[in-house]
């Protein structure tokens, strides 16, 4: 009877195999997105994905680059990407939420860019599918650039500087919201941070982290279900998870990716951001309620918020006053990158941006 | 009644040397590259994240058909082993054992979302056995070996049918009303006594993996279900026609599912059929019997599950009854009895690191049987190695004090001192 039942349970574990194998086409797992399919394995990161339409060239990554720090692409001349996604706050703001246009003040934190280029899907609700189309969202965000992007392009054209450098790059004139979006996102490509202690840890440095580190490591890969959803080398599933965040204005609450999915399952959820660097850009939380590491580690650690729609992965975590010290100190101590190239990115003075 | 005491001394040996297996999967843990702690306190009890993961059929919950199934990874097997020592005093006999004492091969994975399976064999292990006697007359050799061989359980899971609301599990499987399961139990060699006491002339016993088809589910509220259709046989092949149906609720109070964080009330019920005469002539080529003069049986309980910090107390009452055509002993009346355990957890040191249990088991027969009332306290100690990658090899010693019998009771004691591997 056991050896009967046995064969027939090898019969249909393997039959499926047959069948993938008799298909001519099947879609080899190493050509999947690999945020489709997880967790895997938290670790380094991989070489930045380059879409084939937008190559990484030189002369477009300077040329976004002036453009990421150019406060003329808003209406008021005052606001740029970098007045939100700032690299000396880590790649957001202050916070706990962004302003822009006229102090004008958003519902919700600026993602960081750096390793942006990582995450399947833009935005703290993925509304844009890739980091072109997401470049040109804040231009036209009443409460962050207030601009148009026919104004926008505009201006652009009006600076022969630009002109002269679009031409060299692109080949072609007047200047479009296209280019713009693409230099842009050839210069946030760029924004990689690939040398914290924990890689190094990774790639084989077994003194890369402090003792304390190790173990705060043991409990992020573990009991603290930190890698439920923070996993791979971006260190985030790119989903989207509700974790019961108690909403800025308890009136009008942020349903997040819901408003653009419209699927129940999707409400008051937000993408999961990476941990890369996390240290340097408190508060955190897509609304900013959590104004330290600690308290975001205690927030999960008491199963998050109230939610009726709590994401399932959200439970209680058990971890002592030490665990949590472990943590905190992990987190803030061996996932900051010191990249030279990224961390040393300073903004170019107006004087200096093309004329 | 030298022969029933002997008898009576060997089996309780029996229960004691060969010890219950248990599931832990590591290969769950290498497929997400996360150490065993994600789903487990520490191998081999489940926390709540675990439990919800096994739930939803071994798949991350809310993260069905998001993760890669068996088709994309390594082949998931896995291994569990527990070697070491015993010694065992009773009366004024000590024996000392050095032993496998258990060893199983498990495989679970995703075929396809909402589509997953579970396998679990023990292969028979003969040495080194206490007393395993060699080859030799077909009558003894082999007779007594460290493991029986089994399929423990294979089965298929087929989750979220309506979301969260129902899942089936087919096949042979560790059904729903055992509230705490004895599989992921920290003991080794004290098994919930409440779950393998069998009582007369019934091939029922509580603690057996069951053939047949569960369904369960879960609501936001905190509420779970299960509901089952077995054959009541075990991992034996069917002895009647008739099947046997369980149900078992939750009701989880606070965050958390109660294994590891908020507090949980349980119930069950089981009402089954057995033959009071079997033929043993097979009625289909897999073994399976027709049992005559089919008479009922029952068992019903609750259950509780407190957490606080890292304790987690875990109580469990039930009583049963059999119909009197199956008491053996005492034809006139059926036979009833009660039993439960309560078993207090520490998770201690850095990343639960260091378990400690006590456990206190009881069954109370009736009193014609009173030979078999049981009595037994228990505590062990754990301690887990391993690194940020793997919390999966443990140092386990154990004690049991057993008394079996009310009057001039049989008195045993247990020590164990092992390594459990997990990989």
């Amino acid at each position: 009877m056991n050896k009967f039942i046995f064969i027939l349970f090898v019969l249909i574990l393997f039959l499926p195999s047959f069948a993938i194998a008799e298909n001519p086409s099947p879609t080899p797992i190493t050509t999947v997105n690999v945020h489709l399919l997880g967790p895997e394995k938290i670790g380094n990161l991989m070489p930045v994905p380059v879409p084939v339409n937008n190559p990484q060239t030189s002369l477009k990554i300077l040329l976004g680059k002036q453009l990421y720090f150019d406060t003329r692409l808003s209406a008021s001349d005052k606001v740029s990407c970098a007045s939100c996604h700032n690299p000396v706050m880590g790649w957001s703001d202050e916070g706990p939420t962004s302003v822009g246009h006229e102090g004008k003040r958003g519902g919700r934190r600026a993602p960081p860019v750096s390793n942006a280029a990582y995450s399947p899907l833009q935005f703290w609700d993925g509304r844009a599918p890739t980091l072109e189309e997401q470049a040109k969202g804040p231009i036209e965000n009443p409460v962050e650039m207030a601009n148009t992007h026919t104004a926008m392009v505009r201006t652009v054209n009006d600076v022969p500087g630009y002109v002269e450098e679009f031409k060299r790059v692109f080949g072609t004139t007047p200047i479009t919201v296209d280019q713009v979006a693409e230099a842009i996102a050839s210069f946030e490509r760029t924004v990689v941070t690939t040398d914290s202690p924990f890689d190094r840890f990774v790639r084989g440095d077994r003194n890369a982290l402090t003792a304390e580190e190790k173990k705060g490591l043991e409990i992020f890969n573990g009991k603290g279900h930190c890698t439920a959803c923070h996993w791979g080398g971006y260190l985030s599933d790119g989903r989207f998870h509700n974790l019961g965040v108690a909403p800025t204005d308890p009136q009008k609450p942020d349903e997040g990716r819901y408003v653009i999915t419209n699927s129940l399952a999707d409400k008051g959820a937000f993408k999961t951001p990476t941990i890369r660097d996390a240290a340097l850009r408190a508060p955190y939380m897509h609304n900013g309620s959590e104004k330290t590491l600690e308290d975001v580690v205690n927030f999960y650690n008491k199963g998050g918020g109230n939610d009726p729609n709590l994401d399932p992965l959200i439970v209680p975590l058990g971890l002592s006053k030490e665990e949590v010290k472990a943590l905190v100190a992990f987190l803030k101590g061996a996932m900051v990158s010191t990249n030279p190239e990224v961390a040393d990115v300073k903004p170019i003075p107006s004087n200096a941006l093309p004329k | 009644m030298k022969k029933l005491y002997v008898l009576i001394l060997t089996l309780t040996v029996l229960i004691f040397l060969i010890p219950d297996t248990a599931h832990t999967i590591p290969a769950f843990a290498r497929k997400f590259g996360s150490n065993c702690n994600m789903c487990h306190t520490s191998f081999t009890k489940l926390n709540d994240f675990g439990q919800r993961y096994r739930d939803n059929g071994y798949q991350i919950p809310g993260q069905q058909g998001l993760e890669k199934n068996v088709f994309d990874i390594a082949p998931p097997v896995s291994i569990r082993t527990s070697t070491g020592s015993t010694i065992y005093h009773t009366g004024d006999r000590t024996t000392f054992g050095a032993n496998i004492y258990g060893f199983d091969f498990l495989s679970a994975g995703v075929l396809h979302k909402d589509v997953s399976f579970l396998l679990v064999y023990t292969p028979r292990v003969d040495e080194p056995a206490a007393d395993f006697s060699g080859p030799g007359p077909y009558w003894r050799a082999g007779s007594n070996p460290s493991q029986l061989g089994s399929l423990e359980s294979v089965n298929l899971v087929f989750s979220n049918l309506v979301k969260d609301k129902v899942n089936v599990r087919i096949g042979r499987f560790e059904p729903a009303y055992q509230a705490f399961s004895s599989k992921r139990s920290y003991y080794i060699f004290e098994p919930y006594e409440v779950y393998v006491f069998n009582t007369p002339n019934n091939s029922f016993v509580f603690n057996d993996n069951q053939l047949g088809l569960e369904i369960t589910g879960h609501h936001r509220c905190g509420f779970k279900y299960g509901l089952g259709v077995v054959n009541g046989n075990g991992a034996n092949p069917d002895n009647n026609t008739y099947k046997d149906y369980y149900v078992n609720l939750f009701q989880t109070f606070g965050k958390g599912d109660g294994q590891s964080a908020g507090q949980r009330i349980g119930a069950l019920g089981y009402f089954g059929y057995q033959p009071t005469y079997t033929s043993w002539s097979f009625i289909s080529p897999t073994g399976e019997t027709n049992g005559y003069n089919n008479k009922t049986f029952y068992r019903f309980g609750g259950n509780l599950s407190l957490n606080w910090k890292t304790f987690n107390l875990q109580a469990f009452f039930m009583a049963g009854a059999d119909d009197k055509a199956l008491n053996s002993l005492d034809t006139t009346r059926s036979y009833k009895y009660t039993g439960g355990f309560a078993q207090l957890d520490c998770a201690a040191l850095f990343n639960n690191r260091l378990i400690a249990s006590v456990l206190y088991d009881w069954v109370t027969p009736p009193s014609y049987d009173d030979d078999r009332t049981i009595n037994a306290y228990s505590a062990l100690v754990r301690y887990y190695l391993g690194d940020w990658t793997a919390v999966n090899v443990a140092l386990h010693a154990e004690f049991t004090h057993k008394r079996t019998g009310k009057t001039d009771p049989l008195k045993e004691n247990l020590f164990s001192l092992l390594v459990d591997f997990d990989f």
